[in-house]
């Protein structure tokens, strides 16, 4: 017998010390207490009031004894079904979960290789290549489809998600409205509201407005979602030195400000009802103004976030397999891989945004397939190494001896594929072999897989009654559109 | 009938027992040994090649495959004339003199045996002299050398001629391979050719006794 021993199963990453953590923490609680947020809808500004905040006009001071009820009613963990009501993405403890991002304005098309305009057919796209892709566990549009009725695009791109997955789906919408109709298409699906509460397989996230800002639309979204108790994210978009100030920490304080504000609203509207914090925290680039999505400073803050999301176990989205590069070249590769890694040694939960090209503005197919190569990579490296008797293998050693080889020994046929990560996209052929097949790059790679699996990729269809079902709510949405203008 | 069918699969899954008990079966129920090697053993080994092309199977699956089917072949081998059992050809293979590199070679010899060719290996540091005696004891019919080193790889061209000097160099095909080795290198020397990888090697192998 021994005593003692220890054993690491993954490679372990801390970044924040406990300490550190509770500094961070403390100086949130001063600034909801302190400073305040600002709150621009009155059913919040109620129930803030009505819960023990300081309230004048919109300027809403939260106790830190609000603050830290919430914390402990908000539940540590949400689990997100697929459509078929599987239990698919557990968003608990530093299981992590990467899928793209949403909005985008442009779309880098994998057929004529051109940056254009998204349209619906794009979103369907992004969802058949998210269901087709191992690596990738859920699906958000990755562009807003610009050929539909624009003030219905949220709809519209919902819709094609819907029909072209059953992973689950992470999603948006302009307002209330638009979250109500997004509910009724998936309880539609689900069968009904209490199903889809029972196995909620989609998740929507609102954002506030950096800094310490909460729109009428962001916090009346929060509250729909946690009156019905469906899972939600509540997601800052900080821009450190412009809607933050310039150090690492203060912005993380920022963030989890308007996080933990957005949290005692949901637990003051429904206790107990399942909140994700998190966001895109990163830096203005001083030279060029945009937020960028390839920064070290970006991986490093999200990484912070994650672990004060840990320390409060609270379901974190991340934000990670993205880049400021125009196209897929070596700066996205560098970014993607980079901030994967940081994501997944941190053990955000439910990371987005991967497959974003030119700081968000296009969203790659491309680099989604890379993507899901890297995470593939970042998986193994993360898992460990295990040590044992069997894995240790001195006995097959001493058998084969000095100058003799382990290719064809059981313990190697045994192990050899549960230790060794297969590439798919990675080119370990030698010279000749590659140059005979066209000395094709990774991006050459990349763009052939893309358009197989786009070509031959069916996802599990919904029953036709259903599909119709859910195609009429959306037309109903338009004629009430219509109806509204005209009136 | 016999199921050539499950025969072939228990090489392709690497069940040394099975294809052993299989083949035995094969035997009791008459079936003709060629027809086992051919429609069992081997047709088995040739969709592990396929698969192993494509990416679908690895070395260390196709070595395991390799022993399921010799195990088959020990059963039926003493029941063919020799003179029916017409293998690929021997191949006489070695890594010349000065270099202790060998896990290249010896993956070459691996799937060389398993594409069906008798492999004599002699092993490292083999001096031209030993490949000359080998080729003459075995009557081989094609000689591969390799080298990690460039400096030890220039020793090819000594055994290239040791070959000539004694009269054997138009009875054998030579192949070369090795990290430092080009096909210009086994032009320059006068070898008949040059393989990147064991699975080329193989194939160019194939070629010479075709």
């Amino acid at each position: 017998m021994r005593s003692n021993y220890q054993v690491n199963a993954t490679v372990r990453f801390a970044m924040l010390s406990e300490n550190q953590l509770e500094e961070i923490h403390y100086a949130t609680l001063e600034v909801l207490e302190g400073t305040g947020v600002n709150v621009f809808d009155e059913e919040a500004l109620h129930l803030f009031k009505k819960g023990g905040a300081f309230v004048e006009g919109n300027r809403v001071r939260i106790p830190s004894a609000l603050v830290e009820r919430a914390l402990r009613t908000v539940p540590s963990r949400v689990v997100l079904y697929g459509r078929d009501g599987s239990p698919r993405v557990f968003l608990e403890d530093h299981k992590f979960h990467f899928g793209p991002g949403p909005t985008n304005n442009f779309t880098f098309d994998v057929f004529t290789k051109e940056r254009r305009k998204p349209r619906k057919e794009d979103v369907a796209r992004a969802a058949i290549l998210c269901d087709a892709l191992p690596n990738i566990d859920y699906a958000m549009d990755l562009g807003t489809p610009s050929d539909v009725t624009p003030e219905l695009a949220d709809v519209h791109a919902f819709e094609a998600l819907l029909l072209n997955t059953t992973k689950p789906i992470v999603h948006w919408a302009f307002d209330v409205q638009g979250y109500r109709l997004m509910v009724e298409m998936a309880a539609t699906v689900a069968g009904s509201l209490e199903e889809l509460k029972k196995r909620p397989f989609i998740c929507l996230y609102s954002e506030p407005s950096s800094p310490l800002q909460h729109s009428r639309e962001a916090i009346s979204k929060l509250l729909f979602m946690a009156k019905n108790r469906l899972p939600t994210v509540y997601t800052p978009c900080v821009m450190a030195g412009a809607t933050s100030p310039a150090t690492m920490a203060a912005t993380i304080v920022i963030a989890n400000s308007e996080c933990l504000a957005g949290l005692v609203a949901s637990q003051l509207a429904c206790e107990g009802a399942p909140f994700i914090m998190g966001g895109v925290v990163s830096i203005m680039d001083m030279s060029s103004t945009i937020l960028s999505y390839g920064a070290p400073e970006l991986s490093l803050a999200q990484a912070g976030l994650t672990e004060l999301g840990h320390y409060y176990k609270i379901p974190v989205f991340g934000t990670a397999g993205c880049t400021d590069a125009k196209t897929l070249e070596p700066q996205a590769a560098i970014e993607a891989a980079l901030s994967i890694m940081l994501a997944a040694e941190s053990g955000a939960n439910l990371v987005h945004d991967v497959g974003y090209l030119e700081f968000a503005s296009t969203g790659s197919e491309p680099l989604l397939v890379m993507a899901d190569e890297i995470i593939g990579m970042v998986k193994r490296i993360t898992r460990g190494i295990e040590v044992n008797g069997e894995t240790l293998a001195v006995d097959v050693i001493h058998r084969v001896g000095p100058g003799g080889h382990y290719l064809g020994e059981d313990h190697t046929y045994r192990h050899f594929r549960s230790e060794t990560w297969m590439p798919e996209l990675m080119d370990r052929s030698r010279y000749e072999e590659w140059a005979t097949k066209g000395k094709k790059t990774m991006g050459e790679r990349v763009i052939e897989k893309a358009r197989r699996l786009l070509l031959e990729h069916k996802p599990e269809p919904l029953p036709d009654d259903v599909v119709a079902r859910v195609k009429s709510i959306v037309e109903r949405a338009e004629a009430e559109f219509r109806a509204q203008k005209a009136s | 009938m016999f199921d050539f069918e499950t025969l072939a699969q228990s090489v392709i899954s690497g069940d040394v027992r099975k294809a052993e008990e299989l083949t035995k079966k094969a035997v009791s129920e008459g079936v003709s040994p060629l027809d086992v090697i051919n429609k069992g053993l081997i047709a088995g080994m040739e969709v592990v090649g396929q698969r192993f092309k494509k990416g679908d199977m690895f070395v260390p699956e196709v070595l395991i495959a390799a022993r399921a089917m010799n195990a088959g072949l020990d059963v039926v081998r003493p029941l063919i004339a020799d003179t029916d059992l017409k293998g690929m050809g021997t191949v006489v293979i070695g890594t010349v003199k000065g270099d202790l590199h060998d896990i290249g070679k010896n993956l070459v010899g691996m799937m060389m045996e398993s594409a069906g060719f008798k492999v004599i290996n002699l092993g490292v540091d083999v001096s031209p002299e030993r490949f000359v005696e080998a080729v003459k004891e075995h009557d081989a019919q094609i000689v591969g050398m390799s080298a990690l080193l460039t400096t030890t790889m220039l020793v090819m061209r000594d055994v290239i001629s040791a070959l000539k000097e004694s009269g054997l160099r138009d009875k054998v095909k030579v192949m070369i391979g090795g990290a430092p080795v080009t096909s210009d290198f086994a032009k320059e020397i006068g070898a008949d050719g040059y393989a990147p990888d064991a699975v080329s090697a193989t194939d160019l192998a194939k070629g010479f006794v075709a």
